[in-house]
């Protein structure tokens, strides 16, 4: 008696989880949209602390959606938009230049004689900053143009917010 | 007595659990296809049954092509209605769109094929422009002329594509193309650079050939 209820409950505990399963992976396949999420994503850091008035570099971690490139801030072509990192005029912290990865070189299958230079993956900006003393909650920006390998999206500016504590 | 009871039981149970499952897939699709009919004509992509790249599911294949009315370069107005009676190819793309650079000299070479055949192009550019700033407007219809002319384009090319996006489907990705038989109906469309036979297969199709 005692094995036959043991069969029992796990057949039910098999079966949830295929029920389950079966529901969540129709549910999946039902609509790939071709609408993506977010490309480009800032990582960290959220908060710095820097020496007040005088130039600190800052890395900036950023992370592209899987299967999709961005051009790098030197696009091998004038027409391509190249990723670019600013900080507000005008804010008590100011951008004093940014140095940018150098990209990868890439072609897309069905052309290989067209070559891109992009970025994929995760990336750093090493932004150089001057901040005024105090805390400053700056809304820094990243320009940049993504695309798949057979296909682009528009441009996008996303927000990058990060704490600037000026000592 | 006791145990066939139990064993009833939990096919019972067993039988239940999938009839939940798939009342709740059959939702879900429903649901689905309620938000992409609400969402205008937003396309999808679907695995190719060939295993080859997924292939663009337009809601508005078979439907009568969105009418517009834009601007080409000069300022002429241009709208789609006028082009009744010719197969034409709708090519929404960008300057900044690496892989419509790719596929325009197709466009242009396949354009100069059919054309005696009643088929036209109409390139409908997506670059952003600023109608509120007529500085910016004179340099953004600038650049797409820079474009036009070194890709050497003959045909059509207007301008604002964002005004007609909605329609057609949102334009979240580019290269996209329709093509529009001579009754003004979307027989195909494509999303994203494939090849230039899968553009030619499209044309004919427009054509009726």
């Amino acid at each position: 008696m005692f094995e036959m209820k043991t069969k029992i409950r796990v057949a039910i505990a098999v079966t949830f989880g295929m029920a389950f399963l079966l529901a969540q992976g129709q549910a999946d396949s039902a609509g790939r949209s071709i609408l993506k999420g977010a490309a480009v994503e800032y990582l960290f850091p959220e908060q710095v602390t820097v020496a007040a008035g005088k130039p600190s570099t800052v890395a900036l971690h950023f992370r592209i959606a899987p299967g999709l490139h961005i051009n790098s801030h030197t696009p091998r072509e004038d027409y391509l938009i190249p990723t670019t990192f600013s900080i507000p005029e005008g804010a008590e912290v100011r951008l004093d230049g940014t140095s940018y990865p150098a990209g990868t070189e890439i072609t897309l299958p069905i052309d290989p004689s067209t070559k891109l230079s992009v970025y994929t993956g995760e990336f750093i900006l090493q932004a150089r900053i001057v901040a005024a003393p105090g805390n400053h909650l700056v809304e820094a920006k990243l320009r940049f143009q993504a695309c798949d390998k057979s296909a682009c999206m528009p441009p996008k500016t996303i927000p990058v917010a990060i704490d600037v504590i000026g000592k | 007595m006791k145990r066939n009871t139990l064993v009833i039981t939990a096919v019972l149970f067993i039988l239940a659990i999938f009839a939940w499952a798939g009342w709740a897939n059959y939702e879900y699709r429903k649901q689905a296809a309620e938000r992409l009919a609400a969402s205008a004509a937003q396309g999808v992509l679907v695995p190719d049954a060939a295993g080859g790249a997924p292939q663009y599911i337009s809601p508005l294949k078979g439907k009568p092509a969105p009418a517009f009315a834009l601007e080409d370069l000069s300022g002429k107005k241009v709208s789609l209605a006028s082009y009744k009676g010719k197969a034409v190819l709708i090519n929404f793309w960008a300057t900044w769109c690496a892989p419509c650079k790719i596929e325009t000299p197709w466009l242009i070479e396949l354009r100069n094929q059919y054309a005696a055949q009643g088929f036209e192009i109409l390139g409908i550019s997506a670059d952003d422009i600023d109608r509120g700033d007529p500085q910016k407007l004179s340099d953004e219809k600038k650049e797409i002329a820079r474009f036009v002319e070194q890709m050497h384009m003959p045909y059509p090319v207007l301008i604002d594509g964002d005004a007609v996006s909605k329609p057609y489907g949102g334009l979240d990705e580019l290269p996209t193309s329709f093509f529009v038989d001579r009754k003004g109906t979307v027989v195909a469309a494509q999303l994203g650079l494939t090849s230039k036979n899968d553009i030619e297969a499209n044309i004919k199709k427009a054509l009726g050939n």
